[in-house]
């Protein structure tokens, strides 16, 4: 294995996003100490990402800056990205487990020869191909796929690989120049966007510890609970499908096979009894913690850890804990 | 308006789930193959679309093998849609999504189409491959995630919602599209009786499989394994609430390793 | 050899049926069945996917559904709710007696318009002075020129305050017992008939079930199926198509209780182990399926016999009888698998065996079948 590996980078507010810098850990557990990991980002303007390219030890980073890249769809960006990875050399491209990420691979998987995979797990190399292990059937069961050829892109699932150590190189950018894209890839526009209804934490996809709220709850004024518990851990609100067909909390948090799938390192669920719809969402997050007054409650059996109990008084009293430890 | 839908037959949703006998799939034995939560919302994106653009036809398009695409696009023609296609796919189980679009696309530059819709994924492999493969095979813009698509007849163009981790987005494009649509958002309709009876009768368009692209790269399974069975959560032992959370925290932060 | 596996087209009715009854009729079956509410917007989507009117011709705008596809419409649906089904299949029931005694023109006139849009029909045999000893009905049909007036009560007819259209028999003549009953098609707007109260009931709650009182109603002559006298037999006709589908209620009914017992055996626990590793829960378990297979068959075997043109009426009691009691044992059986719990009103079993009950009582009391199966078993020995 002589290739280079090219981690795709994608920009929200001018800064990479987490999943990339998770996607620059995975690179570097999977590749050998002499693989050059090579970065790519397009936007209207790439300075800041690039910076943070060096600082997690990338020293090479390729760019596409074009004001453009604001609001092009990811149609029009394929053909740099697959202009990127054939000049650095590269025979794996990792994409970020975003939604960006996901609706890049299958085009990129095309337009560059190569094998193409989202969703995975874990990456490694066997019998001198790419071997991806990835969770299927909303967690039920898990795949491996051998990836054939000489070229291959990697959809990674957010959280699969830790985001690695600062390492701060000096970094060179160089700019992509693919022939340009059709005309009609360009032509899609993004004409409005409100910021999607969510807790004042990070956003659930995006968390690495997500605390969600069931019918358990009882009543909408009590989810204050659910809040400040993920307030005191830093993390995403989610919903059961009860709480947000009831219209307690939007739709936009429901954790679940009609709603998000995630798979933080981290997830509580309060008050909720884990119907199957709600635990496919969930199953693959890494540590599962229940607070549920019915023992016999489905989420039981998924969970890693559980607190048997009347959650009006356990959720308060772990907040006020976890606020002691947290400013200790 | 031309629309075609493309559907996937997956094992319906409670399928108990073992690997067949070489390992490296889902056994298919006794499985029922259905149009699921994905797909249904795109059939019902189509027909929602038709009903409000006069003079609309919306063409099912399946890759599989025998029966179950077949039964598949019955129920697809059972809820509405005008016409059928088949790909017949032969024994090929487990195929590469990314093959799959290339099929796709062969059938596709036949047939007329203004859109092409499919489920953001499919609810078995959830590759979410196929709209973006096929988008730039047929050198049209795709997009996924994407509700709530609409035809805006003065200004042709189509606009759609799609979301993202933080975003909302509002889109609009002129046709031809890939469009990959979310679930359960638009309530997917039912199909009635005497449509099911009649559905049975329609006439399904097979048409044979591409020759594989021998020089393409592909990814093909390898092994299916089911998680091993969760032992089931460790209870925390307390006497007060507070005790409870002093004792969760520990075994998060000690034992766990979830936060410092 | 006898074939057991469905058609691609009756798998697709199956798995229509089965998606109704679990996304709208079991969400609300404990709720109807505690309130004794009738769903009406659950009966108006089943007419909505054309679920009501199983064995009204397409011509006429129904289903056009064989026996054997009625039968597995019927089980899927009871297994979310017995109540909700009899309700559903009630039109099934009321239609028949069209179907086998009217006219062309009567068809036209009634069934067309009927089935263009939601509507419930009501069967009207039973009085409250008999219910099995059908020939000994008192309701009185007195012709007057182009009209019959009917007087008189009938009682248990299921969706009566709710039916627009009923069938009903009444006698021109008590002193000549079955041959003086006569079948009518009566709207409900007739002036003079007069649909009482719910009846208050022990299960199939979600159904309702009421009398009808015929104060000197008004009906055309032209609303007479067939000749006067031909009523008694043309409702043992229409039960004779119709108890096979109650056989398959009954199945579905066993079936859901089979399904809640073996899982709730594999959740509890007792003795350090899953109850369902106890033989005598095992011996529960066996026992169950083996009832509801054999009721599932005979209720198929019956329908089959009936799609071949056959009257079926031995198949038919036999399928109706056996079933309905398998559903009563089956049910008495998952509520033991319960133990305590299955007592509990919290607990779904206990709903199953009231629901059961009705099956072993209503389209014939089970002893009416067996009296009916050894007269068809003697007529051999002859």
């Amino acid at each position: 294995m002589s290739g280079a590996v090219l981690v795709v980078g994608e920009l929200r507010e001018g800064r990479l996003v987490p999943s990339v810098t998770e996607a620059v850990g995975a690179a570097r557990a999977i590749s050998g100490p002499g693989t050059p990991i090579v970065g790519f980002v397009a936007g209207p303007s790439t300075d800041a990402a690039t910076k943070e390219f060096g600082r997690l030890g990338v020293p090479d980073v390729r760019t596409a800056s074009d004001p453009r890249f604001d609001r092009a769809p990811v149609s029009a960006l394929a053909a740099f990205v697959a202009q990127a990875a054939g000049d650095a050399g590269a025979d794996l491209v990792l994409v970020p487990g975003t939604t960006f990420g996901r609706d890049l691979v299958g085009r990129l998987g095309i337009r560059w020869n190569a094998a193409a995979v989202t969703g995975v797990t874990e990456v490694q190399r066997a019998d001198g191909a790419w071997q991806v292990r990835r969770p299927i059937f909303g967690g039920r069961a898990t795949e491996t796929r051998r990836l054939d050829g000489a070229r291959a892109v990697v959809g990674l699932r957010p959280h699969a690989y830790a985001p690695p150590p600062d390492a701060p190189v000096d970094v060179r950018s160089t700019a992509v120049a693919p022939r340009e894209p059709p005309a009609n890839l360009w032509v899609p526009k993004r004409v409005a966007e409100e910021p999607v209804a969510s807790g004042s934490g990070p956003s659930l996809t995006d968390a690495s510890i997500v605390v969600s709220g069931g019918r358990g709850l009882r009543a909408p004024e009590n989810f204050h609970l659910v809040d400040e518990l993920a307030a005191s851990l830093g993390a995403a609100v989610g919903a059961s499908r009860a709480v947000t067909d009831a219209g307690w909390r939007p739709s936009s948090l429901q954790v679940g096979q009609t709603g998000k799938a995630v798979s933080p390192q981290l997830y509580l669920a309060v008050g909720i009894s884990g119907a199957i719809q709600h635990i496919v969402g969930m199953v693959s997050s890494r540590v599962i913690v229940a607070i549920n007054s019915d023992a016999t409650a489905p989420i039981f059996k998924v969970a890693d850890y559980g607190v048997v109990g009347d959650l009006f008084q356990i959720v308060p009293a772990l907040t006020a804990e976890i606020r002691r430890v947290r400013s200790a | 308006m031309e629309i075609v839908v493309c559907i996937k037959p997956v094992p319906e949703p409670e399928t108990r789930l073992r690997a067949a006998p070489d390992g490296r799939i889902l056994d298919p034995e006794g499985v029922k193959y259905v149009l699921t939560g994905y797909d249904e919302s795109a059939v019902e994106q189509a027909l929602l679309l038709k009903e409000s653009v006069p003079g609309s036809k919306v063409r099912a398009v399946s890759f599989g093998p025998s029966p179950r695409a077949e039964e598949t696009l019955r129920a697809a023609v059972a809820l509405g849609c005008d016409s059928a296609t088949w790909i017949d796919s032969g024994a090929e189980p487990s195929p590469d999504p990314v093959d799959v679009a290339r099929a796709l696309a062969g059938t596709l530059r036949s047939l007329p189409h203004d859109l092409v819709l499919c489920g953001k994924q499919a609810g078995d492999d959830e590759a979410g491959l196929v709209a973006g493969a096929l988008g730039e095979l047929l050198g049209v813009p795709d997009f996924g995630y994407v509700v709530d698509l609409r035809w805006d007849a003065a200004r042709s163009v189509f606009t759609f919602h799609r979301m993202t981790e933080t975003l909302q987005e509002s889109w609009e494009a002129p046709g031809p599209l890939v469009i990959g649509l979310q679930q359960a958002w638009n309530d997917p309709r039912t199909a009635k009786l005497p449509a099911i009876l009649k559905s049975r009768k329609a006439p399904i368009d097979k048409v044979p499989v591409p020759a594989p692209d021998a020089h393409a790269s592909r990814s093909r399974a390898t092994t299916f394994a089911l998680p091993p069975p969760r032992a089931g959560a460790k209870l925390i032992e307390y006497k007060t609430p507070e005790e409870a959370a002093e004792r969760l925290v520990k075994v998060l932060r000690e034992e766990a390793k979830v936060f410092p | 050899m006898p074939d057991f596996s469905l058609t691609p087209e009756q798998e697709s009715l199956r798995d229509l049926a089965r998606k109704f009854a679990r996304t709208e009729m079991a969400p609300h079956a404990a709720e109807a069945d505690r309130t004794a509410r009738f769903p009406e917007e659950i009966y108006r989507k089943a007419y909505d996917l054309g679920l009501t009117n199983l064995n009204v011709p397409t011509e006429y705008g129904g289903s056009g559904l064989g026996a054997l596809d009625q039968c597995l419409i019927v089980e899927e649906l009871a297994h979310a709710c017995g109540g909700m089904t009899t309700s559903i299949i009630a039109n099934c029931l009321a239609l028949e007696p069209i179907l086998l005694g009217g006219t062309p023109e009567q068809k036209a006139r009634f069934l067309t318009p009927f089935c263009a849009q939601y509507g419930l029909a009501s069967f009207a045999l039973t009085e409250p002075s008999g219910g099995s000893d059908a020939g000994a009905l008192r309701t009185r049909a007195r012709r007057e020129g182009d009209h019959y007036v009917l007087d008189g009560e009938k009682c248990f007819i299921t969706n009566a305050p709710h039916a627009g259209l009923y069938t009903v028999f009444a006698t021109v003549d008590p002193e000549r017992r079955h041959k003086g009953i006569t079948a009518f098609v009566v709207s409900r707007s007739t002036e003079g008939v007069l649909p009482g109260k719910d009846e208050e009931k022990m299960g199939h709650r979600a159904s309702s079930t009421g009398t009808i009182r015929f104060e000197g109603a008004k009906v055309p002559v032209a609303n007479r199926l067939g000749e006067e006298g031909e009523g008694f037999s043309l409702a043992m006709r229409t039960l004779d198509q119709t108890r096979t589908p109650i056989g398959a209620l009954a199945t579905g009914i066993a079936q859901a209780a089979l399904d809640h017992a073996a899982a709730y055996s594999l959740k509890r626990q007792s003795f350090g182990k899953p109850i369902a590793q106890h033989q005598a829960i095992q011996i529960k378990l066996a026992n169950m399926v083996q009832a509801i297979h054999a009721a599932r068959l005979l209720t198929w075997h019956a329908a089959w016999t009936i799609d071949q043109g056959a009257r079926g009426t031995l198949e038919s009691s036999i399928a109706k009888c056996f079933a309905s009691d398998a559903a009563f044992a089956v049910a008495d059986e998952a509520i033991q698998t319960f133990g305590g719990y299955g007592y509990m009103k919290d607990y779904p079993v206990e709903k199953l065996l009231r629901d059961a009950k009705l099956t072993q009582i209503y389209e014939g009391a089970n002893e009416i079948q067996r009296s009916v199966i050894a007269r068809e078993l003697l007529r051999a020995y002859e």
